[in-house]
């Protein structure tokens, strides 16, 4: 444990945004909420924050890209990939610990198992991650009910917990372990009162997010409730209310499905994947326009059962982080979290 | 690193008018392409986008590769337009194929109908290799009338092959050319010859014939895990990432397409 104060930090920062591009959070001054912003100059833009709790966005643009090329076709390279050395390099700062739940739940599957998607991979791999501690949590944020803490625990390089003028520093991988010993003039011992002042904050954060869901089930015992209310009218309800905006699916750091077109790129022929929802009507239809979810209801609860039942039977984990975000995006006021009270009212009746 | 949604270079050689809606594509693609019978290819057309197909052909042979198509959506459409000569791109194969290893000895029951004869014919290619492994194959196809049935032009060549190979056709509704066995192809499985204790029974077709097909094999005396069915989502990266081909938490172009019924029968909707 190493501390450093907000002024060298920032000194810290100027040197790491030579690695690569440096994104910051940046707290909106009319709302107070949290963006995430590409540095282009120091100073840091007025309003970075790394207190507060996860930002708007999600992080997992980062790694898959909300659009991209995957191939150029006919070439004379059969297997060709743009050189791993022009994939840009990403310094990402304030990622919560939910954000860092998430890249490691959508690891597991971009790049675990038979085949792994090469873009994403070497995405990862080049991502330099400084996370944060959430200071306080906002009011969709869960994470607890999903057995997860509102600090980072693992799968980052560096985390800051803020205490008085500057953070704390722990580190998280080799390439963190590098980072402390060659900048080892930035960071001192702790000073007494520190590492007490971020336990009193977690505990704070972590008393602030029980009382707020202390209404609602954990996300542990919903795959056992969700099979039971499989053909339940409930869902009819909640899909009346859902307008496919799919805006679910998109601000959600473990929604990673994809959809993939072709398009004339001059003499050529390029292959791009893009970010696609289940939610909308044409996600799944196949050739003769036959579809497995024809009506909204369908689709409304497919969301919820893969992540909650389909990924733990085939990944043996919830694919849900608890950060909120989808609760906060959508046009009507869905709350997942209320859903799962209804489900397992019902289930147990 | 390799590019997994790079299409490899694939020649279109010929095309064999099959059916007035089904044409079967001879493709040379730049490099062998090993494949097990059952498993998909994804099949580009250039510009217009990749469609998952099972070939049709023999899965012994490496550097050419047949797939018989029904036009039916956006790519098949462009497909059917093609001419000898066209370029087209190949990903695969993809998926894990029909049991094979399961079928040593024992009673083969093949149903297929429409253009799900596609892919029989490629397992029947793998079947035929050496038929004395199994103890029969039992093969009835149906379409919806006689000019719908492909390859007929090989059904006498495959009967002839070996004495413990039966083939049956029929169509769904009488017809002037036809004077063989009417009705839909679940009234060829009334009377079957197989062992049902010691068979297995693969079907492709339609959705909703191999709704009919199971009931009726259940019916028979089948039991789940006797009964594979090639099944069929918007298959499209092939990895099991893009999300588009779950049937219940399974993604077909990895698990599938040939799904064990005892392991779908309890999914919602399994037959859409």
């Amino acid at each position: 444990m190493r501390f450093i104060d907000s002024t060298d930090f920032e000194r810290l920062l100027k040197k790491l945004s030579a690695e690569g591009e440096l994104v910051v959070p940046v707290r909106e001054e009319d709302t107070g909420k949290i963006h995430i912003q590409r540095v282009e100059a120091f100073p840091l833009p007025a309003g970075t924050a790394f207190d507060g709790f996860r930002s708007v966005e999600s992080l997992k643009g980062f790694a898959q890209h909300l659009r991209s090329v995957v191939a150029r076709y006919p070439s004379e390279d059969m297997d060709q990939m743009e050189a791993e050395e022009s994939f840009p390099v990403f310094v990402i700062v304030g990622a919560r610990g939910c954000d860092l739940k998430a890249m490691e739940l959508v690891d597991s599957v971009q790049v675990e198992g038979d085949y792994t998607d090469p873009f994403y991979k070497i995405r990862r791999d080049r991502m330099l991650v400084i996370a944060s501690d959430c200071t306080e949590c906002g009011e969709s944020c869960f994470c607890t009910l999903t057995g997860s803490n509102p600090w980072p625990e693992k799968g980052y390089d560096l985390t800051i917990s803020k205490v008085g003028s500057g953070y704390l520093v722990e580190e998280g991988s080799e390439r963190g372990a590098a980072i402390l010993s060659e900048n080892s003039e930035l960071f001192s011992e702790p000073r007494e009162g520190q590492e007490k002042a971020r336990v009193e904050n977690r505990e704070k954060v972590l008393a602030q997010l029980k009382s707020n869901n202390k209404d609602y089930p954990a996300s542990a015992e919903m795959t056992e409730k969700l099979r039971g209310v499989l053909n339940d009218e409930l869902w009819n309800e909640e899909s009346a209310r859902c307008v496919e905006c799919g805006a679910c699916t998109n601000i959600c750091p473990t929604c990673y499905c994809f959809l993939l077109f072709d398009q004339q790129d001059g003499e050529q022929f390029k292959r791009v994947m893009s970010w696609d929802s289940c939610q909308v009507t044409g996600y799944a239809r196949m050739a003769g326009m036959g579809t497995p979810r024809p009506r909204l209801s369908d689709r409304v609860k497919h969301r919820l059962y893969h992540k909650y039942d389909y990924l733990v039977l085939s990944h043996n984990a919830v694919f849900c982080t608890g950060c909120g975000r989808c609760i906060d995006a959508c046009s009507a006021s869905i709350d997942m979290r209320d859903v799962f009270r209804k489900v397992k009212t019902k289930a147990t009746r | 690193m390799e590019n997994p949604y790079y299409p490899i270079d694939t020649v279109l050689e010929d095309v064999i008018t099959e059916t007035p809606t089904i044409r079967t594509f001879c493709l040379k693609p730049a490099r062998p392409v090993k494949f097990k019978a059952g498993q998909f290819m994804q099949l580009t057309v250039p510009g217009v986008g990749e469609a998952p197909f099972t070939p049709s052909s023999d899965p012994n042979i490496e550097d050419r590769m047949e797939i018989t198509i029904l036009r039916t959506g956006k790519v098949t459409e462009a497909l059917h337009e093609l001419k000898p000569g066209a370029r087209l791109g190949l990903r695969g194969p993809f998926g894990k194929g029909y049991p094979l290893e399961k079928l040593g000895g024992k009673d083969v029951l093949v149903v297929g109908g429409g253009v799900g004869l596609a892919p029989m014919r490629s397992l029947l290619y793998a079947l035929f290799n050496d038929p004395s492994k199994y103890n029969r194959i039992d093969i009835k196809f149906g379409a919806r009338e006689p000019a719908e049935l492909s390859f007929r032009r090989q059904y006498k060549e495959w009967s002839s092959l070996a004495s413990n190979i039966s083939l049956k056709t029929t169509i769904d509704i009488p017809h002037p050319d036809w004077d063989g066995h009417v009705g839909l192809v679940t009234t060829l499985l009334d009377d079957l010859e197989v062992k049902i204790a010691d068979s297995f029974a693969l079907s492709c077709g339609p959705e909703i014939m191999l709704k009919f097909v199971t009931l009726k094999l259940l019916e028979v005396g089948y039991t789940p895990p006797q009964i594979y069915l090639s099944m069929n989502r918007k298959m499209s990266c092939g990895m099991g990432k893009c999300g588009r081909c779950n049937v219940g938490h399974y993604y077909l172009c990895v698990d599938g397409p040939d799904m064990c019924y005892e392991k779908i029968k309890n999914v919602p909707n399994v037959f859409g």
